[in-house]
């Protein structure tokens, strides 16, 4: 779902661990053990690989110490914000065969909406990703797409140009009713403006989710060095 | 109509232009080059990232290779 996803979408992200979104049943767990268990992956840092830590939205980490995979990173997570459950990004997957391996990526409206973080480097990520699949895209578009567009293109002039063609739905216009009534009127600069408000209110509602999952890490942190003792 | 040179660098566009397996095979190019030049696996720290705690960095060696000084730095 991570920086792979990405370059398949079209945006570049050299991103040097690969990210899982799993499902967290008992089933699908033992099945992710036995996988790392293969890639003699250990959990680094924290939280230990527990189900309720990946219920809760925490990411897990790994390291691979297999010798043709050795210190690749593994993250996986189960839950993140603003992203549906595992049921419906899997019904929205999208499968990719090269010829000798098929693997699930996920949707490109999923993906737009799990890099909607507090980092910086995902803005212009999901920018790039939407303006990738709009310009490839426009010439034959499905009302289904129009919408998408509509929900998630950060290119002001792309965004002006679409509201000149096509006409959000009532649900997308009251999702971003600021932004898509100044593409409507051509207002490039209030455009721009909208957008880094959306950016914005994004980023500390990312910032407002991870508070109390940081506060957990910090108290299992605590909680490992006063285990260790005082160190001689 | 807007045209994708409109927005971005050539390079931008001519990666736009591949398809999906394309791109793909063309970072899997890049990601043997760079493990060949002794690149190193481990993340870099983000610290906007809601997983940084600043005192788990500990000093790696430069680009991950134990043999690499750096002798001088740039200015900024």
């Amino acid at each position: 779902m991570g920086g792979q996803a990405c370059v398949f979408y079209g945006a570049a992200e050299f991103s040097r661990d690969t990210d899982f979104s799993i499902l967290s049943d008992q089933q699908n767990l033992q099945s992710l053990r036995e996988a790392l268990a293969d890639l003699q992956a250990v959990n680094i840092a924290l939280p230990p690989f527990e189900p309720h830590f990946l219920l809760r939205g925490h990411a897990i980490h790994f390291r691979c110490q297999r010798a043709d995979v050795r210190d690749m990173r593994i993250d996986v997570m189960a839950k993140m914000r603003g992203v549906d459950d595992f049921a419906a990004l899997w019904e929205r997957r999208t499968t990719v065969n090269d010829g000798s391996l098929q693997f699930e990526v996920m949707s490109l409206p999923d993906l737009v909406n799990a890099k909607k973080t507090q980092r910086d480097k995902d803005w212009p990520m999901i920018r790039r990703l939407v303006d990738t699949d709009y310009l490839s895209q426009r010439s034959d578009a499905t009302a289904r797409q129009i919408q998408f567009w509509f929900r998630e293109l950060r290119s002001p002039l792309l965004l002006v140009e679409l509201a000149a063609r096509a006409t959000p739905d009532a649900a997308t216009l009251n999702s971003r009713r600021s932004t898509l009534l100044a593409a409507v009127a051509g207002d490039l600069a209030q455009v721009e403006a909208e957008l880094q408000k959306e950016e914005s209110a994004e980023r500390a509602a990312d910032r407002l989710y991870w508070e109390p999952l940081r506060a957990e890490l910090q108290e299992l942190r605590r909680q490992r060095l006063s285990s260790r003792g005082p160190e001689t | 109509m807007v045209q994708p040179e409109d927005l971005y660098e050539p390079e931008w566009v001519a990666w736009f232009k591949l398809t999906p397996l394309q791109r793909m095979a063309e970072s899997a190019k890049l990601w043997d080059f760079y493990l060949q030049m002794g690149g190193q696996l481990d993340p870099d720290p983000d610290p906007q990232s809601p997983f940084f705690f600043p005192e788990d960095i500990r000093p790696g060696p430069p680009n991950g290779r134990p043999g690499l000084r750096i002798l001088r730095r740039g200015g900024v």
